[in-house]
């Protein structure tokens, strides 16, 4: 409540919300549309917005030697498995990193974060060449590792950031009452980062879900990723605007419900722990 | 009675610590790690060996000349590669273009976004839709991000492009470099503006209407009581979005690599897009790791500047 109520704001600010929703929205909304459109009116050269809806698109995509559905469970297994095992590990990680009195510290949490950090572009170069090595390139294995290097260091940050923010009273109470170490963190810390441990999770999973670098880079026939599959409808003969858009949702609205999901907890999740709460 | 509630009330007490443990199980377990060390081990152990060795391995590479070809060879250079980085001007207009980059997309970002912020802020009533449906483009793949820029902009049937048209406007857009950089950026600002938008909010609520509302009372305007009141406030939370969106700028590329990969004419060629080429269409791989070295002393400097931050907020705190 910044603003005056004076009579120019009554008619500024819905106009400027309808504004700045389209601004958001359209883009999206578009290619919902488009995704629905028959072909010939998605080419057409003046905007269409009454046509026949048509599924011909997403059929198009399991069918025909597309086989969307292999880069879907591609997908599942990478982005999934890897943020499982960040968060897993990062919640151990974050809890220890969170109540450590050690000495260094802030060396180690310095060095976390930046490992978070690393230019995605710079941490392809060597593993490219270890993997190569290593006989990793084209496998959901060589992934999956691909995406705990930015996912294990974020899971790690978050989650002491979340633990953090506990009252430290109650974990004092339980180790007076006899709790073990573990007990502490298995029975009062770790219920308690319910939601943190949730929204850590949801943005692992957003984040390597929605890589291109790696999976461009790394993977070959047997382990490309649905954004490789939207890439791929670019072919020298054209593109095939029906069926990209198709992928394009496909790609995006699992992950906007899940990041929508855990609103409540994406400033701390996004900002690395630097500022809480809406 | 009383000499007990007073002796139990000393200040001789110890400040209260959620870390501290009776002393005997602390010296019972002496040999073995403190309990938080042997939490993080499973977490550190696999995160030295995702960091580390890639990192010595870099370091390696950019004093090498690295051959594919039957199996992967590093042959010594000493600072050849180095020494190529800083006389290299098609490295530097890279940097260069990343800067703008930067400064274009983050400069926006941070305007549009508090701005947006300071809108939504006005809504009581379905705020919560409202800041749901602002929010979605964060969440969508920067690939995705990059094919729509370009469907949106196709110069036969592109939505964006016929609007263009509509107010006079009729041209390929992103066939020219000027264009292009204008709408790489614009993608970029479209998808994390978000971003800030939800930080500045979350700093905005913590305004408290008390303050706003003597400053009203005071006589102060509505850019005074911005000026005076809200931004110092919500300062703290903007160099954090700042700081963010300073490390993303140089971790991301898939928007450019997508709509322009670069062009027209390396107008968009931001640095880890030169890397990449370098890396991957000249296989000049031990350069590319050069100049991914100093894209990571950026970005080590930029995480300096945060942890700094992070610290000095807790020590308010405290």
């Amino acid at each position: 409540m910044i603003t005056g109520r004076g009579r120019g704001a009554s008619i500024l600010i819905p106009l400027l919300t309808l504004f700045v929703v389209l601004f958001a929205a359209v883009p999206l909304a578009w290619m919902a549309l488009s995704s629905i459109k028959p072909t010939n009116d998605i080419m057409s050269h003046i905007p269409v917005f009454v046509f026949k809806p048509t599924l011909e698109h997403y059929r198009g995509l399991f069918t025909g030697g597309n086989h969307v559905d292999r880069y879907l469970v591609n997908s599942l297994i990478a982005a999934g498995l890897s943020s499982v095992i960040a968060t897993a590990l990062g919640t151990l990680g974050g809890f220890g990193l969170s109540r450590s009195t050690m000495r260094g510290k802030r060396h180690l949490a310095f060095w976390i974060i930046s490992t978070r950090m690393a230019p995605i572009a710079a941490v392809l170069l060597p593993l490219f060449l270890i993997f190569r090595t290593l006989g990793l390139l084209d496998s959901l294995t060589g992934l999956i590792v691909a995406y705990l290097t930015f996912n294990l260091p974020f899971a790690i940050w978050i989650m002491a950031a979340f633990f953090d923010s506990l009252p430290g009273s109650l974990e004092e109470a339980a180790r007076l009452d006899g709790c073990s170490e573990w007990g502490v963190f298995w029975r009062v810390a770790l219920p308690l980062t319910k939601a943190g441990l949730v929204t850590t999770w949801i943005l692992c999973l957003v984040f390597s879900w929605n890589d291109y670098a790696f999976a461009q880079t790394f993977s070959g026939t047997s382990s490309q990723t649905l954004p490789i599959a939207a890439t791929q409808l670019i072919t020298q003969t054209g593109i095939d605007w029906g069926q990209l858009t198709a992928v394009g949702v496909i790609v995006v609205v699992p992950m906007v419900v899940a990041g929508l999901a855990v609103r409540r907890w994406l400033v701390t999740g996004l900002t690395l722990g630097a500022v809480t709460g809406e | 009675m009383t000499s007990t509630v007073w002796q139990s009330q000393s200040p001789q007490v110890e400040p209260p610590n959620r870390n501290a443990r009776p002393l005997a199980r602390r010296r019972k377990r002496r040999w073995l790690p403190s309990f938080e060390t042997r939490m993080m081990l499973p977490a550190i152990i696999p995160l030295a060996l995702l960091s580390l060795i890639p990192f010595g391995y870099i370091i390696w590479m950019s004093v090498s000349k690295v051959t594919l070809l039957g199996g992967v060879h590093l042959t010594g250079v000493g600072g050849a590669n180095w020494a190529k980085m800083f006389h290299d001007p098609a490295v530097w207009s890279s940097w260069r273009i990343s800067a703008i980059y930067f400064i274009a997309t983050v400069g926006i970002e941070m305007l549009l976004g508090m701005g947006i912020a300071i809108l939504v802020h006005e809504h009581v009533v379905g705020r919560n839709l409202l800041v749901s449906i602002l929010l979605m483009p964060m969440f969508v793949a920067p690939v995705i991000v990059g094919l729509l820029g370009r469907f949106l902009t196709d110069s036969s049937f592109g939505l964006y492009s016929w609007m263009l048209r509509l107010i006079g406007f009729d041209t390929n857009i992103l066939g020219r470099p000027g264009m292009a950089l204008a709408t790489v950026v614009a993608l970029d600002v479209w998808e994390w503006t978000p971003l800030i938008m939800l930080i500045t909010l979350a700093g905005l609520s913590a305004v408290p209407p008390a303050l706003i509302e003597a400053a009203s009372l005071d006589g102060a305007g509505y850019f005074k009581r911005f000026w005076y009141v809200v931004l110092p406030s919500i300062s703290g939370v903007l160099v954090v979005a700042l700081l963010i969106r300073a490390m993303d700028a140089i971790r991301f590329f898939d928007i450019i690599w997508i709509t322009t990969n670069g062009g027209p004419a390396d107008a968009t060629k931001i640095i880890p897009l030169r890397l990449y080429e370098i890396a991957f269409r000249f296989f000049d791989l031990g350069y590319a790791a050069a100049i991914g070295l100093s894209m990571l002393a950026f970005s080590i400097i930029v995480a300096n500047l945060f942890v700094t931050l992070l610290e000095k907020k807790r020590g308010v705190a405290q």
